[in-house]
């Protein structure tokens, strides 16, 4: 059922399914010319410039805007009095507010929008705006927040999971434990936030931006504007990079407010510095763990409290806790465990869904406790982990039975047999990559190798009864099919796997996928591979149904089912070669079209003690880390990365494989130099020198050892999203290997020099 | 915005309007620009005068253009002669920057983490800078960086007057990853065989390049320059330690006993051991 990755001499088919089909945009993005939100025009337009709050934690005594109304050129001021409808908003819940009004809870929180005619003009008028501040202390410390002053009239906790599991006396005759911090990771897109409203005749509003949910994003927008959600219209535009929840609403609403309000098109481009401060960040997480095992390593029991840091809002942080008490257990057998997850408000900035949430977070941490396991028995942590490995048919902490395929053995064995990089022994001193770069500090003799494993899990679709659905249309006309589906290719490739779908379907080579808005029935959000799955499923099932449409006259003229026919390369025959007829002939002129959905089978939220089928689907990986660490300055080099997933089945090789490398350069980015630091609740160095992503020298070499291809029986293909499991197992295998090179035990991410140094 | 052929040329654009910014690479300046930090009344371009975009030879010295980017200092050529010199200018970052930054620039705009200043305060360098109606006057980089003989109005740095050593150099630096990125912390460490002396200089700790003078004579007093000029692995490290201790004191100016958190602790021994490596480099 598994293949080896590096099948290349296999033919590969040219289309359809198991394609390396090109993204069709794919050249205009590498010659510059496609165009994304920054880059739209409108005649007359405005420019907008957002006001925000210069402290963490703060009531407003006052706002006045006169100063800058008064400014020639600016032409609307915006604040919270002027908003017609729900002046809050919020993914889940509607706790945060359009435009802080009286309370100020974290550093960039919106307050006021100016629209001008000139960018400056806009951002000089901001500035103008007097806001009288009375500065309060801010509750930094998620540990304090459960003591502190409510933050927000919903208190100061979001949400408490105490999952119980089993027989919560049971002790085991090893006992390891840690205390470990994650991070606050920024999605940091490569385009910073944009977007244009255009008002309507009709009193409606069309917002231009780069929403990776875009009929979230409308609703939210028509709760804001007072308006009928069918009044306002979200187009989405090229997206510049999400790995998160992509666009932040508070500048997006302000964004159609003033369109509103001044009868003109209204533009924004936010610096890299308000795309910081205005998005949602990875959820900075404290971590307690013990761990019980038998004499031979068998687990026993697991306890664990984990503390999510959500900063002022609720945003995404419920599921976010789900998935890290859910998943605090790893990818392994565990007969007893008590798990305690608490989500707390705090005024660092917002914490919301970056892919691999809550997962990537406790996989750091579980895994650092199989090391040191494995480290108390005296025994290989790849054997460690082989004796507790999950398979299908094991019950999860959660009481859910794992029904998908879960070949974490088979993934761990791979990576474990892989051979190891050679040391660069053979090569001359000059050409060594050391730790501290090319021509760097790095001396041969401080430093270290060493090898870690991990093996991380994620959850596929929205969990705990989310309604995961989405609606696709195929339409065929003159031999060339279209695709509408409201779900946003982010990058993900999720509008070339349309094509590969359609062409694999209804054997038609020419397939466009029509753009994005809101006039289209909703698909959901763009993450948690959900559009691999149930928007893939979606056109799966619209391309079969036009494609019995097409058949079915002919098959019945033949006296021979649909099935018996077959359409290649534009051209319909039938089983025997009788009929042969091409497909342009077969529709005389005529236009097919077909709607259909997917709806994968419901979930259910999980109850008081944590017990609950709360996944749809669940997806593995494991990785072996090799890293180089100079022990004396601490600098740390991961050589090479071997992944072994899995992937259910292998839909488009090449896209395949890139999201595989993003998503582990993501996780090694969270494993060495990317944390947002915000000391006293405000973000230092909102800039992309002061937040260090991987550059191409960080990146490892990643070897994909081994992409198990065991289909997933209920997705559509049997095919499992693979973008975020990578981002989850990365940082735990490269904290592994660090721990391995230098005995020290790596309990914070991103890894510190000085926790790395040894003297 | 002017784009003056000459230094003169460019020294008259300033004087004639002083709220003009001179501006070369503008890897630093249009940064400032584009995040709305400077909005400069005009500027004046230095990309045209090719008399401070080369270097030459002058009784001992190398004449460097305050012109020269780092993409130009980083060559064989000139790593042949200012090894330390090249090597920070190939550090100091990827190629689209190295490619417009230039030496006067990283020089006038004076960041703490400028990967050519340690090397400059290390070699003692001196700036030639042009003033109005021709004039020239030298200043040492350290008295510019420490603020002691600021550039006046309408005065450009012109060159860079860089002796010629004949003998190991060699710049190190710690960033926070493989790739280009802000100094933690650098070393600079030049020998002069012909005074018999070590300098060495530590970047990006301070707001300007410190120079541990004790340390510098006293490992230049045990080495032994007629012959091997080795020293064993005690002494490279007892001169780390020195070079740490003296630019990251234990002792507070003041007098007061400060217990360092960690952070500063990891930074002196980083410290440590750059000056360390880059001695053991530089005598190797």
């Amino acid at each position: 059922m598994s293949t080896e990755a590096p099948a290349a001499d296999a033919p590969q088919p040219e289309h359809g399914i198991g394609a390396s089909l090109q993204p069709a945009d794919a050249q205009a993005k590498t010659e510059g010319t496609f165009p994304y939100a920054a880059d739209l025009w409108a005649e007359g337009l405005l420019w907008a410039a957002l006001l925000r709050s210069p402290h963490p934690h703060a009531r407003i005594v006052s706002v006045d805007t006169t100063e800058a109304h008064a400014m020639p050129g600016v032409r609307a001021v915006v604040t919270a009095a002027d908003i017609p409808g729900d002046a809050a908003h919020g993914r889940r819940v509607h706790d945060r507010p359009v435009f802080a009004a009286d309370l100020v809870r974290h550093h960039g929180e919106p307050i006021a929008a100016v629209a001008a005619d000139h960018p400056d003009t806009a951002r000089m008028a901001a500035a103008a705006i007097q806001v009288e501040y009375e500065v309060l202390d801010p509750v930094t410390d998620p540990e304090q927040a459960f003591a502190a002053e409510p933050l927000h009239p919903d208190g100061n906790l979001i949400r408490h999971i105490p999952l119980r599991y089993g027989d919560l006396e049971a002790a085991g005759e090893v006992v390891v434990e840690g205390l470990y911090r994650i991070g606050r990771q920024d999605p940091a897109p490569i385009g910073a936030e944009a977007g244009l409203a255009v008002p309507r005749p009709d009193g409606g509003v069309e917002l231009y931006v780069a929403s990776t949910d875009p009929h979230t994003d409308r609703d939210l927008a028509a709760a804001c504007y007072g308006l009928d959600p069918d009044r306002v219209k979200v187009v989405v535009t090229g997206v510049p990079g999400a790995t998160a929840d992509r666009e932040d609403p508070g500048f997006q609403l302000p964004l159609g407010l003033l369109a509103l309000k001044t009868g003109c098109p209204v533009k924004l481009t936010a610096t890299r510095e308000e795309s910081f401060l205005g998005h949602a960040h990875r959820h900075p997480t404290l971590l307690r763990y013990r761990h019980h095992a038998d004499a031979e390593g068998r687990l026993v029991k697991v306890e664990a409290q984990i503390l999510l840091d959500a900063g002022a809002y609720a945003d995404a942080s419920s599921e976010s806790l789900a998935a890290a008490v859910s998943f605090a257990c790893g990818p392994y057998v565990v007969p007893h465990a008590f798990i305690e997850g608490w989500a707390v408000r705090t005024n660092n900035p917002p914490s919301g869904h970056v892919r691999g949430e809550g997962a990537m977070q406790v996989c750091a941490a579980y895994e650092a406790q199989m090391d040191k396991l494995a480290g108390k028995l005296g025994l290989d942590p790849a054997e460690l982990r082989l004796r507790n490995v999950l398979a299908t048919g094991d019950i999860l902490p959660t009481g859910q039975t794992v029904t998908c395929p879960a070949p974490v053995a088979e993934l761990l064995r791979s990576v474990r047999d892989f051979p190891l990089p050679p040391l660069p022994k053979d090569l001359p001193e000059e050409e060594w990559l050391l730790p501290g770069g090319p021509e760097g500090a790095g001396e041969p003799g401080a430093i270290r190798r060493g090898v870690g494993y991990a093996l991380g899990m994620v959850h596929m679709l929205g969990a705990e009864g989310a309604d995961e659905v989405s609606t696709a249309t195929v339409k065929v006309q003159d031999g060339v099919a279209t695709v509408i589906c409201a779900a946003v290719d982010t990058g993900q490739g999720f509008s070339t796997l349309a094509r590969q779908i359609v062409q694999e379907t209804l054997g038609i080579d020419e397939v466009h996928v029509a753009s994005v808005d809101t006039d289209q029935p909703p698909a959901g959000p763009a993450c948690r591979g959900r559009h691999t799955w149930v928007s893939g499923g979606a056109v799966e099932r619209a391309a079969k149904m036009v494609r019995t449409q097409l058949l079915q006259p002919l098959a019945a003229k033949f006296g021979m089912s649909t099935e018996l026919l077959q359409i290649t390369d534009g051209k319909i025959t039938s089983y025997d070669g009788v009929l042969s007829t091409t497909v342009t002939e077969a529709m005389d002129g005529k236009e097919l079209w077909a709607t259909a959905q997917c709806r994968p089978h419901p979930t259910e939220p999980l109850d008081d003690t944590g017990q609950g089928d709360a996944f749809v689907g669940l997806a593995f990986c494991a990785i072996r880390a090799v890293v180089d660490v100079d022990v004396e300055m601490g600098s740390v080099r991961v050589v090479e990365l071997a992944v072994a997933q899995d992937v259910g089945r292998v839909l488009n090789p090449a896209q395949l494989k890139a999201r595989i490398e993003a998503g582990v350069t993501q996780g090694v980015g969270a494993a060495l130099t990317e944390n947002l630091r915000t000391p006293k609740g405000l973000i230092r160095h909102p800039d992309l020198t002061g937040y260090a992503l991987p550059t191409a020298l960080d990146a490892p070499d990643i070897r994909i050892v081994k992409l198990v291809e065991e289909r997933d029986v209920v997705a559509p293909f049997g095919a499992k999203p693979a973008s975020a499991a990578p981002v989850v197992t990365s940082p735990a295998a490269v904290a592994g290997a660090v721990r391995a090179a230098t005995g020290r035990p790596v309990n914070r991410l991103p890894i510190r020099p000085q926790g790395v140094v040894v003297r | 915005m002017k784009l003056p052929a000459t230094l003169d040329e460019a020294v008259a654009a300033l004087a004639a309007m002083p709220a003009a910014v001179p501006v070369a690479g503008g890897t630093d300046l249009m940064a400032s620009v584009n995040s709305g930090l400077l909005r400069p009344a005009a500027l004046v371009g230095l990309g045209r005068i090719s008399e401070i975009r080369g270097w030459q030879y002058q009784d001992g010295h190398a004449l460097l253009g305050a012109g020269l980017t780092h993409a130009r200092m980083g060559r064989p050529d000139f790593a042949a002669l200012m090894p330390a010199l090249a090597a920070a200018a190939r550090a100091a970052g990827p190629p689209t920057v190295r490619n417009a930054g230039t030496l006067g620039g990283n020089i006038a705009s004076a960041a703490p983490t400028g990967d050519s200043l340690p090397v400059l305060a290390a070699l003692e360098a001196t700036l030639v800078i042009a003033g109005p109606g021709g004039a020239r006057r030298e200043v040492p980089v350290s008295h510019l960086l420490a603020g002691m003989d600021m550039l006046r109005a309408g005065e450009l740095i012109g060159f860079v007057r860089v002796p010629l050593l004949h003998a190991p150099q060699v710049f190190l630096k710690a960033t926070g990853r493989t790739g280009p990125g802000r100094a933690t912390a650098s070393v600079a460490l030049v020998l002069d065989p012909a005074r018999r002396g070590v300098r060495c200089a530590v970047g990006a700790i301070a707001p300007m390049p410190l120079r541990p003078l004790e340390a510098e004579e006293w490992v230049a007093s045990l080495i032994d320059w007629d012959a091997e000029r080795a020293l064993d692995p005690q002494a490279l490290h007892a001169f780390g330690d020195y070079v740490a201790a003296a630019c990251i004191p234990d002792q507070a100016p003041d007098g007061t006993q400060e217990q360092l958190p960690p952070a500063v602790l990891h930074l002196r021994r980083t410290v440590a051991v750059l000056a360390r490596r880059a001695l053991g480099r530089a005598l190797s």
